[in-house]
C-alpha cells in the first residue's frame, strides 16, 4: 500500500456504517469528498478498505480503522481489511528488520492479542523500508512473496517459489498473481469466467493467463467476480462477470432499467462524459449483451488514454490514467462511481470532479463499494 | 403502533396494512433471525437496524437499510457452489425482502407499490429461506388476495382471453426410442405390485388415472392459472436452446409469461424454469396431490420435491434438451470427463453447447432422464402420470441443486455455469437409493409435474 508522492484522499461511494468517506453524512456518497479522518493531518499513504470498515495507513507507520470497526496502532507497516478479518504487518517486536504478520478480528480495535501472528523475514536484497520502498507487493501478498494471507481458513497460504510474485489479489472466489516477468495467474472458482482461461471451470493451483503470454502487466486487480490487468503499455485487459456493466461490456440488466449506454456511441462525447442520449446505434444493430466474458478482452479507454493503475470493487471498476484522469464503470448504486448519481454504467466514464478541481489523481483503492482517490494539485 | 391510526383513514390501503402488520411480532425483540458465525457481525448489527428503523416508523431508512441488506447478501449467494451457499445468508436474503416488502406497503400506495412488495416476496422466495415461520408465502398470500384482477397494474401486452388447446393425443415427431420395449400401461396398480415389478427392477410404467381425483383436471386452465399466481414473480428461460445466442433467464410475473410465451404466437421459446413453483405458490399445490407411488422410494417423504414445468405449445418438456443432461456434467464434472465448448469470442453469451457425458468407465447404465424423453413422446393423454424408477449411477453427482436466478438486475447467463444462475431446484437421488421420478403432464396446458 505504500506509494510515492504524497497528495490528498477522497473518497465516495458506501459508508452506511460510518466509515471515514468524504464527510460522513448519511448511507452514501455520490460524488468525491475529500477524506477527513479524526487525526487531521493525517498524511495517508495506504488505504484498505472491507464492506462495512476501512483500514488507513499513514506514512508514520500508524493503522487507522473507521466504520464498523474503530482503533488505531503503531508501528504498521501495511495492513489489509476483510469483513471477517483485519492483517496488518507490523514492525518486529525483537531487534532486526524482520516483521510480524498479524490477524486481528476487525471488533478488536487492535488491543489484546491478535488472533494469529506469524514473523516474517524481509526478502533479501530488497529494500525494507518502513513505509516505503519497493517491496515484493502489499498485502494480501507477503513481502517474502512465498505467501500470502487469505480471508478464509487457512489464513496463511504458501505459493510456489517459482512462481515469483510481485501481487496478488484476491476476489469472491479467485484469485490473481502478477509475477515479476509481468505475466499473470489465476485460480479459485470460475464460474463467471473470472479466471480469464476461456471456461467455467475452477482451477486448483494457479495458472497461466496464456492469452496474455508475452505481454508484460504493470497491474492486475480482483473484483468480486471480475478481473483487471493494466499493461506496460498501458492497456486494459478485462475479463470475469458483467452484470452490472463491470467490464464496460453491454450488459443486460442496465438495458432493462435503460442505463445501458449500448448502441449509443454517437451521443456521448469522446471523453466518456456527458449524457447518455436516446438509444440509437450507427450501424444499426445493437452489439449483444455479455453476461460473462471468459478470456481477457482488451478495453480501449474513451481518448485513447493509456492507463496506469486500476482497483476493483464487487462490481465495479476505477482505472486511473497516465494523465492523470480516473474512469470508472460498473455497478453504481451505492455512488461508487463518482458520478453524481446511482446509476450503473456499462462504458468507461470519468469522473468529472477531479478535471474540475484540477486534480491529477494518482492512486485509487475500491472497497467492495466505494471507491478512495488519491490526487494532487495539477502542477 | 401510533402510526398504524393514520392508516385508517382509507379502508384499501390500510386494511392492507393492518393485515401486514399482523403477520409480524409485536416488538422488535421477536424479529431476530438466530444466525451462526458465518454471518458476520456488522451485518448482525444492520438487520438489527433494520428492524429498529422498521418497528420506529422509519420507513425509507429501513427501507436504505434493507437494500443495504439485500445486496450484501445477494453476493454471498453468488459466491461459490449453490449447494455451499450457508442458508444462513439464504435467511438474510429473506429477512431483507420482507421488510422490504413491508415498508413498500406501510405507506398507502397504488397497486404498483403493492406489486413491487409482492416481487420482493417472490425474490425472497425463490432465493431466500425460510423464515419465522414461512412469513413470506403469508405477506405474499395477504398482497396477492389485495391485487384484485381489476387492481393490477398493466404489465406489457394485456393477456388475450386464452384458448384453450385441445388436448393432444399425438407426438409432434417420433424420435428414436431408447428402450426397445413398448412402456406399459396401468390403472392404478397396487402399491405392492407397482413396487415389486416396476419400481425395484427400475422399469418404467405409465399409469393411467392416479389423478383424476385431483382438483387441477378440472381446476387447471391459463385462465385459472392468471388468476391464481398472475402477478407472481417466477425465473423464465428464454430461447429454446442453450445453443442460442439468445437464450438467457428473466424474471417476470407469470402473466407477462403466458402473454409473451404463451399465449399470442410468442415470437421466441420461453419456458418456466423448473422451480419450486408449488412451494413458492402454495395455492397451486392445493390443487394436486402427492401420489403414493412416490413415497415407495428410499427417500422420506418430506424430501420429495415437486417441480413444474410449463411451455408454449409445441415443446414438451425440458427433459428433452440437453441441458438437463449437461446439467448432469456440469455438476459431474469431477468424474465425467466431457467436452466443454469453450467461448470464441467476445460476442457469445455463452458455451455454444455442451456435449453429453459418455458413461462413466465401469458404471453402471442406469436410466437416466434423457431416457425420459423418449417416454413422454408416446401417446399420453392428459393427466396420466410416467413414472420413472430410476437410481442415478454411482458417479452421479449427490445432491445437485441449482442455484435460482440472481437478482432484480437479472444477469443472463450462460448455462454452463449451472451453479450460479440457473434457477431449478432440482433434487436428484443420492448415490444409490432408489428414487422415483414421476411426471404428470397436461397437455392442453402445457404442464409438467414432476415429482422427484
Amino acid at each position: 500500500m505504500a506509494e510515492e508522492r504524497p497528495g490528498s484522499w477522497f473518497g465516495f461511494g458506501f459508508c452506511g456504517f460510518g466509515q471515514a468517506l468524504g464527510s460522513g453524512r448519511g448511507r452514501q456518497v455520490l460524488s468525491p469528498e475529500p477524506l477527513r479522518l479524526p487525526d487531521a493531518g493525517t498524511d495517508i499513504c495506504g488505504v484498505s478498505a472491507a464492506w462495512s470498515y476501512t483500514a488507513f495507513v499513514s506514512r508514520a507507520g500508524r493503522v487507522l480503522l473507521s466504520g464498523s470497526a474503530g482503533g488505531a496502532a503503531d508501528g504498521c507497516r501495511d495492513a489489509w481489511a476483510s469483513e471477517t478479518l483485519l492483517v496488518v504487518l507490523r514492525d518486529g517486536r525483537g531487534p532486526g528488520p524482520g516483521a510480524e504478520l498479524q490477524a486481528w478480528a476487525p471488533g478488536s480495535a487492535l488491543r489484546g492479542e491478535p488472533l494469529w501472528a506469524q514473523t516474517v523475514a524481509p526478502e533479501a536484497g530488497r529494500e525494507d523500508g518502513a513505509g516505503g520502498g519497493t517491496r515484493a507487493g502489499p498485502l494480501p501478498l507477503l513481502p517474502c512473496a512465498r505467501a500470502y494471507v487469505s480471508p478464509r481458513p487457512p489464513l496463511y497460504r504458501p505459493l510456489a517459489p517459482e512462481l515469483r510474485a510481485r501481487r496478488l489479489e484476491l476476489g469472491a472466489e479467485h484469485a490473481l498473481l502478477l509475477d515479476e516477468a509481468g505475466q499473470v495467474y489465476s485460480w479459485g472458482g470460475g464460474r463467471h469466467g473470472q479466471l480469464g482461461h476461456g471456461t467455467l471451470e475452477a482451477e486448483l493451483a494457479p495458472r497461466l493467463l496464456e492469452a496474455l503470454q508475452g505481454l508484460r502487466m504493470a497491474e492486475v486487480a480482483a473484483g468480486g467476480w471480475h478481473s483487471v490487468c493494466v499493461s506496460e503499455m498501458g492497456d486494459i485487459y478485462i475479463w470475469g462477470w458483467n452484470e452490472s456493466g463491470q467490464l464496460a461490456l453491454p450488459a443486460r440488466g442496465l438495458a432493462e432499467d435503460g442505463q445501458t449506454v449500448a448502441g449509443e456511441a454517437t451521443a456521448l462525447k469522446e471523453d466518456g462524459s456527458g449524457v447518455k442520449g436516446p438509444a440509437g446505434t450507427e450501424e444499426g444493430a445493437a452489439a449483444p449483451f455479455i453476461a460473462v466474458q471468459p478470456f481477457p478482452a482488451l478495453l480501449d479507454l474513451p481518448l485513447g488514454s493509456d492507463a496506469v493503475t486500476a482497483s476493483c470493487g464487487s462490481r465495479h471498476t476505477a482505472v486511473v490514467t497516465r494523465t492523470g484522469e480516473l474512469y470508472t464503470w460498473g455497478w453504481g448504486k451505492y455512488g461508487q462511481l463518482g458520478h453524481q448519481d446511482t446509476a450503473s454504467w456499462d462504458r468507461p466514464r470519468r469522473v468529472q470532479y477531479f478535471v474540475d478541481k484540477r486534480l491529477q489523481v494518482t492512486a485509487v483503492r475500491c472497497g467492495p463499494w466505494n471507491t478512495y482517490v488519491r490526487a494532487v494539485e495539477q502542477s | 403502533m401510533a402510526e398504524d391510526s393514520n392508516r385508517d383513514a382509507l379502508a384499501g390501503p390500510g386494511a392492507l396494512w393492518e393485515a401486514l402488520r399482523a403477520l409480524l411480532p409485536r416488538t422488535k425483540e421477536e424479529l431476530r433471525l438466530d444466525l451462526r458465525a458465518s454471518v458476520e457481525g456488522s451485518v448482525v448489527v444492520l438487520l438489527q437496524q433494520a428492524a429498529d428503523l422498521f418497528y420506529g416508523g422509519r420507513r425509507s431508512e429501513c427501507l436504505q437499510a434493507c437494500e443495504a441488506v439485500l445486496d450484501y447478501s445477494w453476493e454471498k449467494l453468488n459466491t461459490g457452489l449453490w449447494q455451499d451457499v450457508d442458508k444462513d445468508w439464504r435467511r438474510v436474503y429473506a429477512f431483507g425482502c420482507l421488510l422490504k416488502a413491508m415498508c413498500l406497503c406501510e405507506a398507502p400506495g397504488d397497486s404498483a407499490t403493492v406489486a413491487a412488495a409482492l416481487r420482493a416476496c417472490d425474490m425472497g422466495l425463490l432465493m431466500g429461506a425460510a423464515i419465522f415461520d414461512d412469513i413470506l408465502i403469508k405477506v405474499a398470500a395477504v398482497l396477492q388476495a389485495h391485487l384484485l384482477p381489476g387492481k393490477r397494474p398493466a404489465q406489457g401486452p394485456a393477456p388475450e382471453q386464452p384458448r384453450l388447446k385441445k388436448a393432444r393425443n399425438g407426438h409432434v415427431s417420433i424420435p428414436d426410442m431408447r428402450s426397445e420395449k413398448a412402456v406399459p400401461r396401468l390403472h392404478c396398480p397396487s402399491l405392492q405390485h407397482f413396487r415389486k415389478h416396476y419400481l425395484i427392477p427400475q422399469t418404467p410404467v405409465i399409469l393411467e388415472g392416479v389423478a383424476d381425483h385431483w382438483p387441477c383436471m378440472k381446476k387447471w386452465s391459463l385462465e385459472y392459472i392468471q388468476e391464481i399466481a398472475g402477478c407472481r414473480t417466477v425465473p423464465v428461460e428464454v430461447g429454446s436452446r442453450y445453443t442460442d445466442e439468445e437464450w438467457s433467464q428473466r424474471l417476470m410475473t407469470v402473466s407477462e409469461f403466458i402473454s409473451c410465451y404463451i399465449l399470442n404466437e410468442p415470437r421466441d421459446v420461453g419456458y418456466l424454469a423448473q422451480h419450486q413453483l408449488f412451494d413458492q405458490i402454495p395455492e397451486l399445490k392445493q390443487d394436486i396431490s402427492i401420489p403414493d407411488y412416490c413415497c415407495l422410494g428410499d427417500g422420506e417423504e418430506e424430501e420429495i420435491t415437486i417441480n413444474a414445468w410449463f411451455g408454449p405449445p409445441g415443446t414438451v418438456s425440458p427433459l428433452h434438451q440437453d441441458p438437463q443432461q449437461n446439467f448432469l456434467a456440469q455438476e459431474s464434472e469431477a468424474v465425467y470427463p466431457h467436452d466443454t465448448h469453450l467461448l470464441h469470442n467476445t460476442s457469445q453469451v455463452g458455451p455454444r453447447g455442451l456435449a453429453a457425458p459418455p458413461p462413466p468407465p465401469g458404471g453402471r447404465t442406469t436410466l437416466q432422464p434423457s431416457s425420459v424423453l423418449s417416454l413422454l413422446r408416446c401417446d399420453l393423454p392428459s393427466g396420466n402420470c410416467v413414472v420413472i424408477p430410476w437410481a442415478p449411477s454411482q458417479e452421479a453427482v449427490p445432491k445437485a441443486r441449482k442455484r435460482p436466478l440472481a437478482t432484480a438486475g437479472q444477469p443472463s447467463c450462460p448455462p454452463g455455469a449451472p451453479a450460479s444462475q440457473l434457477p431449478a431446484h432440482c433434487s436428484l437421488g443420492r448415490g444409490l437409493d432408489v428414487r422415483l421420478s414421476m411426471y404428470i403432464y397436461f397437455v392442453h396446458i402445457n404442464v409438467l409435474v414432476l415429482f422427484v
